[in-house]
């Protein structure tokens, strides 16, 4: 047990090393150009607004780099250990098929996760300037407006309030719920893509098969409420088809729940934890499936 | 090919891939009810795509939203607000502020700044329209700014009712652009309420109920407000700068002249 | 996971006599969308002994490579059993025993040829001093040294084949599985990988390879199996093939004159032999002898190992 943890793990972090000395990373360079293109495009707008676009962009940044990782990264997995023939190789050694996926899949994992943690540090840093920037400009409209404003205790007191707001937007520790959410959910595209290139034949197909599913999820909840009887009438065929996307597809949209969170409203931590804890088993259901259709496969 | 082999284990892969899927899609159903549920109780709700939603957003936005980026998108449709803002074109930045508060009903930043961008923006622009020499015009034209700000506050309200930012900003509104303090003190006393609401709010339906000239309900809301306050925080009230409390009482005491016995302050 | 179900074809209890053995072995490879069924090999029986290094032949496509994947688990047969040293070969165990070298190998571009053979001896369970001293002594074997910090991507084909045999070896197993060994490979990296194939036969491991090319087969194998469309058409020792039964050779180190000729043809000819059938010829190099010995003449100029770039 402990040898076959360890056999995933090796190669876990060669897939890892793999990934980092080809230079991946180096997208998330443009993700920092997006962060900074943010704070200086919208530096024009309202602080409210400002904060509330950095957030939003930042967040669906981190969403979309770390999407374009688990998807490119995990659809080239099998297909390029077969090119490679390095598939051969580690399967001839004492490893077994299954210890191999998973080795696989942790490199993503851990790719994704050093992605992730990066992203959030830039997203962190952008975040932080705009707070600055927020209190300066508070600072200078209150100079503006009333010259020696410092000794009336009121507008002392409104100035207080309006940087506590800005802090209370910017210093938001459901942020880091937030950030969770995302990474379960890139996690969860991650192990469809595996599923799908344990029988795919060529990565494209595992590509543009896991973006229609994701694509898909997001709709999923309306096809289940709709299958459910909660919504519109249908006809038998339509039912028949929306059941079958809602027993299959996962539920991707429950995850936009971190729109919520971004708009600063709370989001309590056992929802989250329910959250995460379904991506958590939806990911090991994946991965049973993966190992069923690997085992069979023909290499 | 080899018929000694049972059905099933010819199929196997297909036959396990059944047997887990079929196990796992009643657990999922049950879950996503579930966490739907949750959803529902925190007033999360989803914004259904419907034909006309997708024709105001365009072909890429809708995708956008489609893949789960719908707060980008509200994003990207607000930066037109701030454009027919610059460009004073009312009505459109109207339109916008309805989409994007229909987009994300939750986000509080697109209520409060689409309300006062209506109800102060928009109104002192009409009030100073050049192009119009009616001065009767022109304050009407400013009232429909204010009723549509008012609009957006009140439905902010409907969406976000425990948030206390949306009643302040519908008393500021009552105050500061209709003069309707009454109304101002009910919204400010609301905003006390909320979790989370600034300490101070608790004082401004008092101030309110003076500003309308009504010292017996100002006088019953500081009342309400001290009586409140324990033995301790009411000494160290008393020597605070701007006391509001004690010199509001004492002041409204002896303008309405009321008995000795019924005074907080008898002496 | 799953509990898969074995089905035994055959009986179990295969002797481990042999280091490979394989029993009515079939791959068929279904084609769907053609309906049609490829039959890659055709009951193959194949039976070699530790210690011996067995040659498998036969042009592209002729089920080589299947029997090897078979032979290592990759591939399910569709019919018969193979058994490495007794144990079926998608075991732990078997595989523990097996070292392969897949055709043209390319790695992990970007580790460096240390870190290759680390990766690969973790895999196996090698690991902490055992493994660098293994590491070290695979280097020399192979003859790798100005390849250990340099990744794999600036490998050349014969350095890439050798990083491969040395990762074939790293957990010390006792069979060997080497698809074209030599394939794409110099004339000289060729000639050092035969000659390491008879160093890894003198330590005692049994190997089996596969080539198209029959000369380097002919000076390493002890046996040999000819495949021609996905069965076996011939299997033996080469003593015992190669030889032509009906004529003798005599090997001289000097060039007999017209005169001397004369005379040995008389003595045969007394001794019995037809006249008509004795011919007197000059042995010829192959091109690849000559190629070897020019090259070996000036070794400075040569290093057998690949210098810097």
């Amino acid at each position: 047990m402990i040898s076959s943890l360890k056999r995933i793990i090796a190669i876990g972090r060669n897939t890892l090393t793999e990934a980092v000395r080809q230079r991946v990373l180096s997208v998330l360079l443009i993700f920092g150009l997006v962060m900074v293109a943010c704070s200086v495009f919208f530096s024009k707008l309202l602080i409210d607004e400002q904060i509330k676009f950095v957030k939003d962009f930042g967040c669906g940044a981190i969403g979309l780099f770390g999407f374009a990782i688990a998807l490119l990264s995990t659809a080239q997995l099998i297909p390029q250990e077969l090119h490679n023939r390095t598939i051969y190789t580690i399967l001839a050694k004492p490893v077994r098929r299954v210890e191999f996926l998973l080795g696989k899949f942790l490199g993503v994992v851990l790719l994704l996760s050093l992605s992730v943690m990066l992203m959030s540090i830039a997203f962190a840093g952008a975040l932080y300037w705009q707070e600055w920037q927020g209190i300066d400009s508070t600072q200078i409209g209150y100079d503006q407006r009333t010259p020696h404003w410092q000794s009336s205790p009121d507008m002392v007191n409104m100035y207080q309030r309006d940087i506590l707001e800005i802090e209370n937007q910017v210093r938001d520790p459901q942020l880091i719920e937030a950030i969770l959410l995302i990474f379960a959910k890139l996690v969860m595209t991650s192990g469809i893509a595996l599923l799908i290139s344990t029988f795919a034949t060529s990565s494209i197909f595992t590509i543009v098969t896991t973006f229609m599913i994701y694509l898909i999820g997001h709709m999923e909840t309306v096809a289940r409420q709709v299958w459910l009887g909660r919504g519109a009438e249908t006809t038998l065929y339509q039912s028949g088809f929306l059941g079958i996307l809602s027993l299959l597809i996962p539920d991707m949209n429950s995850f936009t729940i971190v729109d919520e969170i971004l708009a600063g409203n709370r989001v309590p931590w056992a929802h989250t934890f329910n959250l995460l804890g379904y991506a958590g088993v939806y990911l090991i259901v994946l991965l049973a499936l993966s190992e069923i259709s690997f085992r069979y496969r023909e290499l | 090919m080899n018929t000694t082999l049972p059905l099933w284990f010819r199929l196997r892969r297909a036959f396990f891939f059944a047997l887990l899927l079929g196990l796992w899609a009643p657990v999922k159903i049950v879950w996503e009810q579930h966490i739907a549920h949750e959803q529902d109780l925190l007033r999360y709700h989803d914004v259904p795509m419907t034909r006309e939603l997708r024709d105001e957003l365009g072909q890429g936005l809708t995708i956008g939203m489609l893949s789960g980026m719908r707060s980008v998108v509200a994003d990207l449709v607000w930066l037109n607000v701030t454009v027919a803002w610059e460009d004073e074109q009312w009505f459109k930045m109207e339109g916008y502020i309805n989409l994007c508060t229909s987009l994300q009903p939750r986000s509080i930043t697109f209520w409060d700044i689409g309300g006062w961008q209506l109800a102060w923006n928009a109104s002192v622009s009409a009030m100073y329209d050049r192009k119009q020499p009616d001065p009767m015009k022109r304050l009407k034209a400013s009232r429909f700014w204010i009723q549509k700000g008012l609009e957006v506050y009140l439905r902010g309200i409907e969406n976000n009712p425990e948030h206390f930012d949306m009643w302040a900003a519908t008393a500021r509104l009552y105050e500061q652009r209709l003069g309707d303090y009454e109304k101002a003190a009910y919204y400010y006393e609301q905003a006390s309420l909320r979790p989370d609401a600034l300490a101070f709010y608790e004082r401004f339906p008092a101030i309110m109920y003076g500003k309308a000239g009504d010292d017996q309900a100002a006088f019953a809301a500081w009342t309400r407000l001290w009586n409140r306050l324990t033995p301790e925080q009411r000494l160290e009230k008393q020597h605070q700068l701007g006391a509001w409390q004690y010199a509001a009482i004492r002041k409204l005491e002896d303008k309405l002249s009321i008995p000795k016995e019924k005074r907080v302050f008898p002496n | 996971m799953v509990a898969l179900m074995k089905i035994s074809v055959m009986d179990t209890s295969a002797s481990p006599a042999f280091a490979v053995e394989t029993i009515g072995l079939t791959k068929r490879y279904p084609l769907s969308w053609k309906r049609k069924i490829v039959l890659a090999l055709d009951h193959l029986d194949l039976q070699i002994r530790p210690g011996e290094v067995f040659g498998l032949l036969g042009p592209n496509g002729s089920g080589k490579s299947t029997t090897l994947k078979l032979l290592l688990g990759l591939a399910i047969p569709s019919e018969g059993e193979a058994r490495i040293f007794g144990l079926p070969p998608d075991s732990l165990e078997a595989r523990a025993r097996v070292g392969f070298l897949p055709e043209n190998p390319y790695f992990y571009a970007f580790l460096t040829g240390d870190e290759t053979l680390r990766f690969y001896g973790k895999l196996c369970g090698v690991t902490g001093a055992k493994l660098e001293k293994r590491i070290e002594e695979l280097i020399d074997l192979v003859g790798l040294q100005n390849g250990r910090e340099r990744p794999l991507r600036s490998y050349s084909k014969g350095m890439l084949q050798r990083i491969g045999l040395a990762q074939a070896l790293i957990h010390d197993p006792d069979l060997l599985f080497l698809d074209e060994p030599t394939a794409g490979v110099d004339p000289l990296g060729s000639s050092q990988i035969r000659d390491l194939i008879l160093r890894l036969k003198k330590m005692g491991k049994t190997v089996v390879f596969s080539s198209h090319l029959l000369e380097q087969v002919q000076e390493v194998a002890d046996r040999v199996a000819i495949f021609s469309l996905g069965k076996k058409a011939l299997e033996g020792s080469l003593e015992a093939m190669l030889v032509e039964n009906q004529s003798t050779q005599i090997n001289l180190p000097a060039e007999l004159s017209a005169e001397q000729q004369e005379r040995v043809r008389q003595l045969l000819v007394q001794a019995g032999v037809g006249a008509a059938e004795i011919r007197f010829t000059r042995p010829h190099l192959s091109l690849e002898q000559l190629y070897l010995r020019t090259i070996q003449k000036a070794p400075d100029a040569n290093p057998p190992t690949h210098p810097r770039p």
